[in-house]
């Protein structure tokens, strides 16, 4: 019925040019640092990656609403040790302590909705709070000390393969998968981004707005709570400062993505790419040997760079559009 | 004459998808009060804009006392000389009435703010307004008249040449218009070039000594003296109204059952006993000036405003509406924003998403999902129908003309098979093909037998359309008139309708079509 159209898809696909830069960068490094594409080192990242991916996919649902969650790191936290602490003290098993988590992350996730949906309070101020009481109720359970024996049962399903594919990459790609479903294929996630794109005209197209703002935050925090789970599995141990760095790269992956910050539109492709972006460039700075203290830097830079571009490209964008929408004489 | 204060030339602008201003032209002489005037949509405000340095013109030259002018900031034009009331409040809420006013000049003292003198300065320039307030009241305190005073006292104290007000008199009571055009004549004597917008043609009358009227972004005159007017050729000059009423042909006549039905309805708004029916196949007129309540109605119909006594009745049952998304999907009622920017459409989002939305609940099979060729499939025919002209369905909606947003948006309760539809100033700057193209699509809606609840400022187009003619003022019913589809006669009797009712309104033009806000 319709043919493959380039141009159409070029249009459509805005990751395409941090596509570029991506591969750019691996082919780059691989001939300068020959450590870069060993075994070893690729599943150093892909460790990571599997982390990080699901902790920019839990703030990009909330961008897409237009509004921020601050308490992705917190729920992820918060669950990271109850996690460990149901299975090391109680003996839970992991599914039933990994499923337990998640409620507990979808509770989370369901009080900053409830707060935001409810009393109008801006979601900054509410995610700001429940941050500090998720991040304070973590330390005062565990006083700053980890769960340390994880059973091998854990450890060796992250470390699995399901036929031929890892694990680590397995669970980045079926939470992105199942995510870009639920945004463009649901009409929950169609909802959310119709909310973040005109609050108004979506309630008056009969959508409710307090049951999108509710479901939008609950989906974060059940995600903030699979990516702690994950996290422990990763690092063998519960520790409660896991979550305590997500904010950053949580915000950065989706802008640099393509993320509208102020809601209705999101890219999951782009939000992987850049988080694999990311990646690269702490793990580019970390085999170039130079000092790892400057990450945070040249993070910064990174995300500058993308939005400008992104910037350029609208405006080029619109002037465009609106020059011919005006030369056909509508 | 002397040489102009302001002279604008062959002004053109463009926005994605509308020419806002088409070669437009405007003289204002020192000493002499402008009057400018239009419908809503017709182009005012972007020639203010122009003309302040908000935006830059395509096209055409603005000259300022004899010497071309380039703004590309406001400040420039404030430094030049124009003073300008916008039609939007330009208040900082938290900051002082003596700050508002004194903003964009702060006087220093040692390098610190000097306070004493600046409540002076603010005080002089409100007295001259009668304004005997405190200048140290935070403006949001104030009430909305007294906020618009202030930004008078503030353009005033800038002592400017030219004077832009844009509709000043919108939310100032008689006494307060008075002060201030006593004012503005003695301005003039000592002459300051003044340019006025207002929707209350008594006051320009009253005030002004030319006229510049716009429609559809176009000069209908330029400078003309106000003499050689009357009320009846300007709103002919606005309205263009011999070539606006198309002839539409004749519609079949199918009333069915009554599908809608008010009793005694009262809102938190403050309607009281609202009465109505609406049947199958009805276009009921809502006709009322601006206030009159009937935007409100239609969204507590709708359930986005509280209902606090009376019932609403659906085929004869009671219908407790509780939300938006109730009306929709359970008693399918849609309603067409006259706001449709900012409440109709998603701007950013493509014609295929906005037009869906109505839809999105019920298209997925399994666990609900769908696919974007399911989306397509549904709304596809509705977008054809309605003949909008866009190069894709996933273009964007901000960038289509005027005329074919509202067609999406109409589109996605075609879409949604809504069974009542209120439609809320649908044709407001629209151009005037795109207008007959949808009077005859809410003809066959109708005549499909939908009930159509049609809310219009426009006389001419509630005479066109409409079977009934429910007449509202303050929040209430004043009148159901059948229509018979003679324009002299029907708009004296809803206007009488209006008049008899008694109160002020009779401040207002007697053509409807200047009653609503915004341009």
């Amino acid at each position: 019925m319709k043919k493959f159209n380039f141009s159409s898809l070029l249009a459509k696909a805005d990751w395409l040019p941090i596509l570029g830069v991506t591969v750019l960068s691996i082919i780059i490094l691989s001939f300068i640092a020959p450590a870069f594409l060993t075994r070893t080192n690729l599943f150093v990242m892909l460790r990571i990656l599997s982390v990080t991916a699901i902790v920019a996919m839990a703030q990009m649902i909330v961008i897409g609403l237009g509004q921020m969650n601050l308490a992705v790191g917190a729920i992820g936290g918060l669950v990271a040790i109850l996690f460990g602490g149901m299975m090391e003290v109680y003996g839970i098993s992991v599914p039933l302590a990994a499923l337990i988590g998640l409620l507990i992350g979808i509770a989370c996730g369901f009080i900053n909705g409830a707060l935001i949906a409810f009393t109008g309070i801006n979601g900054f101020i509410v995610t700001l709070a429940t941050m500090s009481i998720y991040t304070g109720l973590n330390y005062g359970i565990t006083e700053s000390i980890p769960f340390y024996h994880m059973p091998e049962q854990l450890i060796a399903w992250y470390d699995s393969y399901l036929g031929p594919i890892p694990n680590i990459v397995f669970i980045p790609l079926v939470t992105a998968t199942l995510v870009a479903l639920f945004l463009f294929r649901h009409p929950w996630g169609r909802y959310i981004l119709a909310v973040g794109g005109n609050p108004a005209a979506a309630e008056l197209s009969g959508i409710s707005v307090r049951k999108t703002t509710l479901v939008a935050h609950t989906v974060s925090g059940t995600l903030g709570a699979l990516a702690g789970v994950v996290s422990v599995a990763r690092l063998g141990t519960a520790e409660p400062t896991i979550g305590a760095v997500w904010l950053l790269p949580s915000f950065a992956a989706p802008v640099i993505g393509g993320a509208v910050l102020a809601g209705g539109h999101v890219s999951v492709v782009g939000t992987m790419i850049a988080v694999v972006m990311i990646l690269l460039l702490e793990n580019g700075l970390f085999i170039a040997r130079t000092n790892p203290y400057y990450m945070d830097f040249f993070l910064g830079l990174l995300i500058l760079a993308a939005v400008v571009f992104n910037r350029w490209r609208t405006i080029k964008s619109e002037k465009k559009e609106a020059a011919v929408v005006i030369g056909e004489k509508v | 004459m002397t040489t102009s204060a302001l002279k604008v030339e062959k002004a053109t602008k463009k926005f994605p998808g509308v020419k806002a201003l088409d070669s437009v032209s405007l003289d204002l002489q020192p000493g002499e009060i402008h009057a400018l005037l239009g419908e809503n949509g017709a182009g005012k405000s972007t020639l203010i804009k122009i003309i302040t340095g908000v935006y830059r013109p395509d096209e055409g030259e603005i000259q300022i006392a004899g010497d071309l002018v380039n703004f590309t900031s406001p400040q420039q034009a404030l430094a030049a000389g124009i003073g300008t009331v916008h039609q939007e409040r330009n208040l900082i809420p938290h900051y002082s009435i003596a700050e508002n006013i004194m903003l964009d000049r702060l006087p220093t003292k040692f390098g610190l703010i000097d306070r004493n003198y600046m409540r002076q300065h603010a005080k002089h320039w409100m007295g001259v307004l009668d304004l005997h307030i405190d200048p140290d009241l935070p403006v949001r305190r104030l009430s909305v008249a007294q906020m618009q005073l202030v930004e008078i006292a503030q353009a005033l104290s800038m002592q400017s040449r030219i004077l832009l007000l844009d509709e000043p008199t919108a939310s100032i009571t008689g006494n307060e218009t008075a002060i201030l055009f006593n004012l503005l004549r003695r301005l003039k004597d000592e002459g300051v070039a003044t340019l006025f917008v207002s929707h209350k043609l008594e006051e320009v009358f009253e005030l002004c000594d030319k006229v510049t009227i716009l429609r559809d972004g176009r000069n209908a005159c330029e400078s003309v003296l106000i003499k050689e007017l009357d009320k009846q050729k300007i709103v002919t000059h606005m309205i263009g109204r011999d070539e606006d009423v198309s002839d539409i042909g004749k519609r079949k006549d199918n009333l069915g059952s009554t599908k809608l039905e008010l009793k005694n309805v009262s809102t938190a708004r403050g309607h009281h006993r609202i009465n109505l029916q609406v049947k199958e196949g009805e276009v009921l007129g809502i006709y009322g000036l601006v206030g009159a309540g009937r935007s409100e109605l239609a969204k507590a119909i709708m359930g986005a405003e509280r209902i606090t006594g009376g019932e609403i009745r659906i085929d004869g049952k009671p219908a407790r509406i509780k939300s938006v998304q109730d009306a929709l999907q359970n008693w399918r009622i849609g309603y067409v924003s006259e706001n449709r920017k900012e409440e109709g459409l998603i701007l950013a989002h493509s014609v295929a998403k906005n037009t869906g939305i109505t839809i999105w609940h019920r298209l997925g099979k399994v666990l609900s999902l769908f696919t974007d060729a399911m989306e397509r499939l549904e709304i596809k025919p509705f977008v054809e129908k309605l003949n909008v002209i866009t190069p894709s369905l996933e273009q964007s909606v901000g960038n289509l003309s005027g005329g074919n947003q509202q067609k999406v948006s109409v589109a996605k309760w075609l879409a949604a098979q809504v069974e009542i539809l209120i439609i809320d100033e649908p044709t407001v700057g629209i151009d005037i093909r795109t207008k007959g193209y949808l009077h005859r699509l809410i003809w066959n809606l109708a005549e499909q037998g939908v009930a159509v609840l049609l809310i219009s400022s426009d006389m001419s187009e509630m005479v066109l359309l409409a079977d009934r003619v429910v007449v509202m003022k303050d929040m209430q019913i004043v009148g159901d008139l059948p229509n018979n589809h003679q324009y002299e006669g029907m708009s004296s009797q809803i206007m009488h309708c209006i008049h008899a009712s008694g109160s002020e309104v009779g401040e207002t033009v007697e053509d409807g079509v200047l009653a609503s806000q915004g341009a």
